[in-house]
This record gives C-alpha cells, structure tokens and sequence, in this order.
C-alpha cells in the first residue's frame, strides 16, 4: 500500500529562525497519525507547509505517489486536503452556510443553490449541529459550536487527507465523543487522518500511530500500541520529565490576592479564591472556559469586570492596567506577539516599558538609570548584556517570552504576577529556565497566578489548582490532590449539556 | 422574526430608518411653510447623490474588506481631468480614459499593499498624493475647460423630472453593488476578507485578488464620478480633499460602517449619500452661507467618527457605571 | 535555537553591510547627496535671496514636520489639518496685535494647540481613526476661519512683529525659530519619559496598554504639542507676510509628511526622529527652490512631492517571498 502523503526531507526558515529541518513523514490510506510535539517544535508550520500557506525551502512533498507544489489553500484543496486550523477560522459576519462553503473551489458564482443547501444539513447532522438554522450569522454560536462547523466545513470538502489541529480544544468530552467517532467512521472509509493534540490520552484512545517532533526535527514514529505514555513525553521533551518542572520551597505566606464574585460578562460567571505568598496557583480550563479572561480582568485590561478584589489589604480597582500596576500586579500576555512584546524596539526599551516613571524626576528621563535598570533586569531573567540594543523581535520565541516575564519584575519584591499561557510557543530550553525563574520568584515572596491549557505543566508547576468549565470553576485542588485524569474531566465536564 | 429583528438593528436599516425621517420632515417643512421642498429639491438632492454616490460606494466597499482607501480625492480629480483633456477627441474615449485610469490606479495600489505588506492607509496616501499631483499637472494647475455644453445637457437634462443621467448611472452602481455583495460568491468572499483575513485565506479564499480587486472598483468608481461631474459642469480643475473626503467617509459610516468591523453595504452607504444630500439642500434652501456647509458636513464626520470609535462603548459603559456607583453611594 | 540576533552578531561583514544597507537613513543620507549636486548645478542657488527663500520656506513646514513627526511616531499617521491650524494661527495674530505683541504671540500659539488637543483627546479617549478626525478638522478650522474672517485677509496692526521677520547673525530668525523647534522637539522625543511613550505607542498600542500607558493620555498630548509647533510656523508667517489668511498654510501637510517619511521615520509608527525630519524636510526645500529656479511652475511641485511621498513608503514594505 503505497504511501498517501509522504513529506520528503523538508526544511523551512521564516528569517534566520529555523522552524524545520530536515523532516519527513509519510501517512498511509486508512490511518489516523498523531503528531506531538512541544510548543514551537514545528509542528504548526509542517500543517502549514501541507496545507499550502507555506513553501519548503528545501525537501519535496509527493501527494499520491507523485511530486507536488502546493503554493496555495486552493491547491492544496484541489489534491484533496483539507484542514482545521488551531485557531479558530469562522467568520462572524457570515452565516452558517456560508462559512461552511467558504473557499470550496465548487461553488459558483451564485452561491445559494438548493444542493449546497441539503447538503450542509446532511454534514451538520455527522457534528450533532443539526439544530443551528443555517442562515443565522456564524457570530451568534457559542465557541464549541464553532470549533464544530470548522470541522464540519472540513467534511464538507470530501477530502482524502484530513488534518486536524487541536480540533477539541473547547469541546466537552460529550462533544469530543462525537467527532472521535465521526474520525473512525472516517478512517474505514479509507481517508488518511492527521491529529495534532495535547492531549495525549486522545492519542493512545484514537491515533494508529504517533510522529513527535522536537525542534523541527522528527525524533520518533511509532504505533500507538507500541508506546505508553512517559516515553512519549520523553521523546517530546527530550529529557524526563521529572527534570522539566522544579520543586517548590512549600514555603506559604499570608494572602497576597483575594477574589469574590468575579464577573466578565460573556465569559466569567462568578469566581472567587484567595492566593498566598510564595505559591503558584493555576486556572486550569479550555479555550473558552474564562480562565485566560480571568487573569486579564485581574491585570485591568477588561473594563466591563465587576468583582471585589483585594491585594495586600486594599482594593483593587478593576478595569485600570496602571491600577493594577501601581498596587504590583504584573502581568504577562498569552499574546506575545501582539501584546506582550515590542517586536520593533530593543530589549532594553522592551525591558524598561512597565518602568518609565521611575527612570527620572519630572518627567525626564535618565539615560543613565536606563541602562543600568536595564541590566538588572536582564540579568535577572539571565539575558546575555550584550543583547540589550538587539531587536526584540529578532530574538527567539523562548527569549522573548523571558523578557516579557522580566519586565514584569520591578525588583520591588512581593508582588503579584498574572501569567496567561506562560510557555505558548517558547521551546523547551527556555521553558525550563522560565519555570525555575517562576520558583524563584515565589521564593522571594511573589505570588502568582496563571492560566494554562497544557495539563503537564499545569500538573507540574502547581500549588493549587483550580479548575474551569465555561466561566465557571468546578473544583479546587490543593498540592498533593492534583492529579491528572481529575483535572482534565473537570475541564472538560459538561454539566449543563445534562441539564438542557 | 429573529431574522426581522436583526436586520432591524443592523447598521444599514439604522440609516435608511433615519432617511425616512429625513424625508418625512421635509415635507412637514413644506406643509409649515418653514422652506420649499419638491420636485426641484429631490432633483437637487439626487444630483448630489450622482457625484457622492458612487465614491462613497467605492470606499464603502474598502471599507467593508478592512481596509481604506484615502486616495479617493485625488483620482476624483485625475478621472475627471483626464475625462476632459482625452474627450476633447472623444468625449466616450474620454469616460473610458478616465475608467481605464481608475482601474489601473487602484489595481497599483491593491498589489503594492498585497505584496510590500503595507496597510492601505500608507499606500493609498501616497496614491492620494500622487494621483492629486497628476491632476494638477495636466490641469496645470488651472481650470480646464471642456467647451462641449451638449455633453453637459446630455448628462445634467431631467429625466422623468427628477433624474439625470447622472444619477441613474449612481443608481444603476449602487444596484450592481448592493447585487453583487449580497448575492454572489465574490462578495461573500469579500465580506469573509473583512471579517477576518487570516481565516479567509486559509479556508481558500482568493483574498490579495479581493483586495486588489476592490481597490480598483474604488479608484474607477471615483474617476467614473469625476468624468461624469466634469461633463456636467464642462469644466475640470483639482479637487479639494475636504470637499470629497468628509461627505463620503460621513456617508458610509452614517450608513452602517464601521473601520473596526469590515461591516457596511452598499445600499447603506446610499442612504448615508442621500441624508447627506438632503441636509445640504436643506442648509442651502434655508439660504445658509457657504461655511456653514463646511462646518455642518465637518460636524457630522466629526459625530460619526467618535460614535464609531473603538472605545466609544468603553467609556459609555465607564460613564455609566460611575454615576451608579455614585448614586448608590449617596443612598 | 539559534535566533536572527544571534546570527547577525556572530555573521561575517557581509551580514552586518546587509544590516546598513536596509537602515532606513541610508535613503535620506543618499536623496540628500544626489540633490545637493543637483541643486549646485542649478544656477542661482548658491545666491543669497535664493538661500533665504530657502530657508524661509524650509521653516515654515518645517516647524509643522516637527509636530507631524510626533503624530507619525505614534502610529497616528499624519494629520491633515494642522497647515489649516498655522493659517488660523496667523489669522489669529494679526488680528490680535491690535492689542499687543504678547497677545498676539500668546493667542496665536494658543489657539492652534487648543484645536489640536481637542483633535487629540477624541482621537485617544474614544479610539476614533484619525485620518478622519483631522479631515474633519480641516472642514471645521475651514469654515470657522471663512466665518470669522469673511474671506478678508487680516493685516498685523503696526511693525510690531517686523523684528521677527529679521536675521541673527545673518539668518533669517524663522530658521532659527525652526531650529529651535527640532532641538526642543528632539530633546523631548529622547529625554522625557513622555516621548519613550510616544515610541512605546506607535511601536504596539496594544502592548503599550498592557505596560501599563494610558494611551488617550500621550496622543492627546502628542496632537498638543503639533498644535503649538504649527502656533510656532503661523507666527513666523504672520511675521514675514505682515498678515494671516488661511490659505496660508494649506497643503503644508503634505509636504510636512513628505519631509517626515523621506527622513526615514516609518509610517506605522515606532521608528524614527526629528533629526531625522529635519533632513527630509531639508530636502524637501532644497528640491522646491530648484523647481522653482528651473521655471517649474508649483503644479510641477505638488507631483514631485506627491511621487516622493509614494516612493517613501513602496521603500518601507517588505517584500512578500
């Protein structure tokens, strides 16, 4: 049985970054591959590559036996791929039936026959979205509902070769049931399957086979049967586990943070915890579960959240970035790109953009205390001096992340650090150097609190764990009750599907 | 009736809501004898609507694919230069000239922003300047006369005594227009490269010719507009940025746009065009100084822009909740 | 992992000559030789009333570039009214001087800043777009000025600005002025922490915010300061006409913004200077007075400006692979 697709020694650079090298990959008829990897260890840019978003600029792609270019989505839809992308691609203004023939290349000029109608009922049935009116603009579904006609535009397209990525990242385990099963019916009808996730036990529970890389390489494929867990992990991380996450101090102090009734309309209903000096504690919860809004609202940036927050004994005023950061609460965005660093500017104006009023008197500036401020805080996230007057944008995802973490240090000691997604995208070198720089912060007498969907880490780097579904929290953890399967049924527990 | 209730709040009804009142208090003015308002003023208005009407539906129509395009003065004026210096041989190889300019003008933009990743308000300032500055230089700087006052009838003489022309080809646009991004792929797949480029693109959508595309029909909308103007008044000179720019950025956002969501149609970009024709020949019924139109126009845009701003909700929302907080205090 | 900082420090000469080639004042540093050829070439230029309408007209824009430039550094583009608010500035002048040189001086800087702040404020606090709201404000300073002046020009009572229309030390005092204003301008943009602001928004509003900026805050006072520089140029105006009309500073803009991005400050914002201004603006001057001195009539000019400005920007892309 020959080969499906096969990717043939591929690499890809995007300016000096290597993101792949050398890789490649094949996928038969009637398999479903899994394809694991770190944060940042190209898998994103492989789907890319096949996808047509991308070209190899070196290695060859053969679909079907024979050498292909795919320099475009429509090529690639022609040689009979489809994908579902990570983030989510549906567009609001438009209806259901029109996000989900968007781009078919067999629409014609005029688009709302009554066959593309039929059609898409028969395939909204298969994702049980049978009861969307499918003239309703897209931007009226909830999340799930979304992620569900993106699968189902997927369908739509009678592909051969499927990719998905991280297609159940906002489901609940009813739901991913469902396209669990619409992906087997799928695989024996001989379709060639391939399944980005996280979330490993969706690997050993569906996937033949398991392809990992780990910085742009490709370390290791293997038939499910012939894995287990930890080596998996192992081979994603390329050290054990036990060696990625550092041991905290369990030194607790009083309590730093204190939240009631936390309200971000549309995405948080009420959620209430304290959080105390020295310890790390961690929203767990999907996209779309409130817990990265959570932490937003807290750093001032939501200015429609409503709650009783309470830092060092006094109130803190939400909706107010300088608010939060006059009473110390510093925060770290899961949008690094957009939001969490000055990809233009130096590290050391990256560095000192959160200190600005404390650099002079009236308003000056010192370029003296600049740059001494500057060094202090490289070192402190151990950035190398001589890369101050670099570009931030030139460093890599890793760098960049530490230095969006080291300008939230102000060296004022015992202060509140909100970190959302805190690893997304940074390679696992850097991770581990953020981690310990996360211990030690607490050591000093920070607290903090941050979100993640990556449940190693939330499982690794925890004091408490406090688990989300949809705006809401499901259960608090405590350090030595934290357990894995616990937490990911609580986040994907669909308590109110029951009900309704 | 889910359906009826969102139409009724979309942006474009709001604008075609608020024409009708327009309207109806027209002829309340009449009726009270506060000004005349008839056949001649509909005649007027619609007159407004043939020049303003198809460049607000070409910037309407950036504006609804994210982008937009502030060059529309300058080929304003360059179509119409260009329609009266090529018609002198010809006036319809003039029409055409200018047409052919537009397209070419805005296709140049379209594919320097798709290729050089520059945002559109860069590129099309430089169209601005540049296709501005052509104008000028074929007009030398003065105004050029076109002499052919049969061509001016043809185009300015009423038709069914409130038509001309003119406005039934801005008619005839709009209609086209509001079709095309109702009722066919093309314009699902511009309205899908508003909501949200990235995701059109990866889905399949052939987004960099959308855009190009789109720029073209702007800049050809906006020179079609000059040409014909100019054979109206048989005349051509360089265009004023404020005198294009203010009513027809005010027209599309009156009519439902808005620069933060890739929103707005084309039959809402046309009410905006019609209210604004409206007030304008209301302000000059009234017997207004022409400053006043400047300072009216400019006061709208102003509105609008504001009410459009991305934190407009944001701060109402900070308004309100600080007099509640205040008056529960006070309790 | 290795990352492009890496890889430009440890390259070779051949990485870091690419570096220099793609800074952006190699441009403005190349223009400005291959005009100065030019414009010595060009008989007449090196005369003195040449050079003084050289350095008159340089400053006149110039002093509105320093303001742009600010507005260009914060992501805000340009604006299309603050020619419009010199004008007004000048208007303002002279029809104060009947009451004195300090009112006059203190009414004609006040005004435009005034106007300007007010642009600012609604551009900052309610995020409304920029290039609209000054159109806008081109519209308003437009007819407020034709209603309060009825189209008559307003002549300055008495010599009481003739000492600023004079030289010092054998410059026309309006290039001093000018110069003062990209000193103090420069000065500013590097040594306050108002200025890092500046840059910090232009460079990612959005990350600014996160750091903790008020955004509304520094654009308002960005559109503040432009307001006063172009007080500064209507002034200096009012001075050498002996009167103010609004026509005065109209299409300023324009080559104001052309001066800003052939300097080399980048039109999405973050990067650039006033110095850096100061030589685009320089340039701008120099190619106005050889169009003039080879019989290009200002048509010639409004093209020449409107291509510059177009190229300026095709150079600032990135090419799509």
């Amino acid at each position: 049985m020959g080969a499906v697709l096969e990717v043939v020694a591929v690499s890809k650079s995007f300016s000096a970054v290597r993101a792949l090298h050398d890789v490649s990959f094949s996928i038969d008829a009637g398999e479903i591959r899994a394809l694991c990897g770190e944060n940042g260890a190209g898998k994103s840019t492989l789907i890319k590559l096949i996808t047509g978003l991308h070209q190899p600029d070196r290695g060859r792609i053969r679909v079907g036996g024979q050498d292909r270019q795919i320099r475009s989505p429509i090529e690639a839809q022609l040689l009979g791929i489809a994908s579902v992308s990570q983030e989510l691609s549906v567009i609001p203004q438009l209806s259901v039936l029109d996000n989900l023939w968007l781009g078919h290349r067999d629409v014609p000029f005029f688009h709302r026959l009554s066959k593309f109608r039929r059609r898409a009922h028969d395939v909204l049935a298969l994702v049980d979205l049978s009861h969307l009116s499918i003239d309703a603009p897209a931007g009226t579904l909830s999340l799930a509902e979304r992620q569900l006609l993106e699968i189902a535009r997927m369908l739509v397209r009678d592909a051969h070769i499927l990719i998905l990525d991280e297609p159940t990242a906002t489901l609940a385990d009813k739901e991913i049931e469902r396209v669990m099963t619409a992906l087997r019916r799928l695989r024996s009808q001989g379709k060639s399957i391939i399944f980005i996730t996280h979330r490993l036990n969706e690997v050993f529970d569906i996937c033949d086979s398991v392809t990992v890389l780990r910085n742009g390489s490709e370390v290791g494929t293997h038939r499910t049967a012939d894995m287990d867990r930890p080596r998996l992990i192992e081979l994603m991380l390329g050290r054990p586990l036990g060696q990625m996450y550092p041991a905290s101090s369990g030194r607790i102090g009083d309590v730093a943070l204190s939240v009631r009734d936390l309200i971000v309309p549309g995405a948080v209903h009420g959620l209430a915890f304290d959080l105390r000096r020295g310890e790390i504690a961690c929203l767990a919860g999907q996209i779309g579960s409130g817990a990265i809004d959570t932490v937003r609202a807290l750093a001032g940036l939501i200015y429609d959240a409503t709650g009783e927050v309470v830092v060092a004994g006094q109130r803190l005023r939400l909706g107010s970035v300088p608010g939060a950061l006059s009473r110390n609460v510093r925060f770290v965005s899961e949008d690094r790109a957009s939001e969490g660093v000055f990809r233009k500017l130096s590290v050391q104006e990256n560095l000192l953009a959160t200190q600005l009023g404390m650099l002079g008197r009236f308003g000056l500036l010192s370029r003296r205390r600049l740059m001494g401020s500057a060094r202090r805080m490289a070192g402190t996230v151990r950035v190398d001096n001589a890369r101050l007057r670099d570009l931030a944008g030139d460093l890599s995802g890793g760098n960049q992340q530490k230095i969006a973490v080291g300008r939230s240090i102000s060296g004022l000691g015992e202060g509140v650090l909100l970190m959302n997604e805190p690893t997304r995208g940074v390679d696992v070198g850097a991770r581990a150097e953020i981690y310990a720089l996360m211990r030690r912060l607490c050591e000093n007498g920070y607290a903090i609190l941050m979100s993640s969907t990556d449940i190693e880490e939330v499982v690794g780097m925890s004091d408490r764990v406090i688990t989300m579904f949809r705006g809401v929290s499901v259960r608090h953890h405590e350090r030595g009750a934290i357990n894995r399967q616990d937490i990911l049924a609580e986040i994907t527990y669909n308590k109110f599907a029951e009900a309704s | 009736m889910k359906r009826a209730f969102r139409l009724l709040s979309s942006g474009m009804t709001r604008a075609v809501w608020l024409l009708v009142l327009m309207v109806v208090c027209s002829f309340v003015f009449d009726r009270l004898g506060l000004g005349h308002f008839g056949k001649d003023t509909a005649f007027s208005v619609l007159q407004y609507f043939a020049t303003f009407g198809p460049i607000a539906l070409g910037l309407g129509l950036t504006i609804l694919v994210r982008e937009f395009d502030i060059a529309i003065a300058g080929m304003f004026g360059l179509g119409g230069c260009i329609a009266v210096l090529v018609g002198r041989l010809d006036p319809l190889l003039g029409l055409a000239a200018a047409i052919a300019v537009g397209i070419c003008g805005g296709a140049l933009q379209g594919y320097a922003m798709v290729r050089l990743r520059l945002s559109s308000v860069a590129v099309s300032l430089g169209g601005l300047l540049t296709f501005g500055g052509f104008a000028y230089v074929l007009t030398g700087n003065r105004t050029v006369s076109f002499g052919r006052m049969d061509i001016a009838l043809l185009v300015n003489t009423p038709i069914l005594e409130i038509f001309s022309l003119r406005s039934l080809i801005a008619v005839l646009l709009v209609a086209i227009a509001a079709f095309f991004v109702s009722c066919t792929r093309i314009g699902r797949d511009m309205i899908a490269v508003g909501g949200d480029r990235q995701a059109a693109t990866t889905a399949g959508v052939k987004t960099e010719a959308i855009l190009i595309g789109t720029f073209a029909t702007c800049s050809m909308l906006c020179a079609l507009s000059g040409a014909l103007l100019s054979f109206s008044l048989s005349a051509a000179s360089p265009a004023g940025l404020s005198d294009i720019s203010v009513p027809a950025v005010a027209a599309v956002i009156l009519g439902g746009a808005s620069f933060s969501g890739g929103t707005g149609r084309p039959l809402g970009t046309a009410a905006g065009v019609m209210i604004l024709g409206l007030l304008r020949t209301g302000l000059t019924t009234l017997g207004v100084p022409p400053y006043v139109h400047d300072l009216v126009t400019g006061g709208v845009l102003l509105s609008v822009a504001i009410a459009d701003g991305n934190d407009f909700a944001r701060r109402l929302y900070d308004l309100i909740a600080r007099r509640e907080a205040s008056m529960s205090s006070t309790r | 992992m290795t990352d492009r900082a890496e890889r430009i420090a440890t390259g070779g000469l051949a990485d870091r000559m690419l570096r220099l080639v793609t800074m952006r004042h190699s441009v403005a540093v190349v223009g400005l030789a291959v005009l100065c050829a030019l414009a010595l070439m060009t008989p007449g230029f090196t005369s003195i009333p040449s050079l003084y309408a050289l350095i008159n007209t340089a400053s006149f824009v110039g002093c509105i570039a320093v303001g742009m430039t600010f507005i260009t550094l914060s992501g805000n583009v340009m604006s299309f009214a603050l020619g419009a608010a010199s004008g007004l500035a000048a208007i303002t002048c002279a029809w104060l001087s009947k009451f004195g040189l300090a009112a006059a001086l203190l009414g004609a800087i006040l005004v435009p800043t005034a106007i300007n702040a007010l642009q600012g404020f609604v551009i900052g606090f309610f995020k409304a777009n920029s290039l609209i709201v000054t159109i806008a404000a081109l519209a308003l300073i437009n007819g407020a000025a034709e209603m309060v002046t009825a189209g008559q020009t307003i002549y300055v009572e008495g010599d009481i600005l003739d000492p600023y229309k004079g030289k010092l030390l054998g410059v026309p005092l309006a290039g001093i002025a000018f110069l003062i204003c990209v000193i103090v301008g420069q000065l500013v943009l590097r040594y306050t922490q108002f200025g890092q602001r500046v840059v910090l928004v232009g460079s990612n509003s959005r990350a600014a915010t996160a750091a903790g900026v008020e955004v509304w805050r520094t654009t308002t006072w960005v559109y503040t300061l432009a307001g006063l520089f172009s007080g500064i140029s209507g002034v200096l105006m009012a001075a050498r006409y002996g009167a103010g009309t609004i026509e005065m500073g109209a299409g300023f803009d324009y080559t104001a913004i052309a001066g800003v991005l052939l300097g080399g400050t980048a039109v999405a914002g973050g990067q650039g200077s006033v110095t850096r201004s100061l030589v685009g603006v320089t340039v701008m001057a120099v190619i106005t007075v050889v169009l003039l001195l080879r019989d290009f009539e200002t048509q010639y000019q409004y093209l020449l400006t409107g291509l510059i400005v177009f190229a300026a920007i095709l150079a600032q892309g990135r090419f799509r692979s």
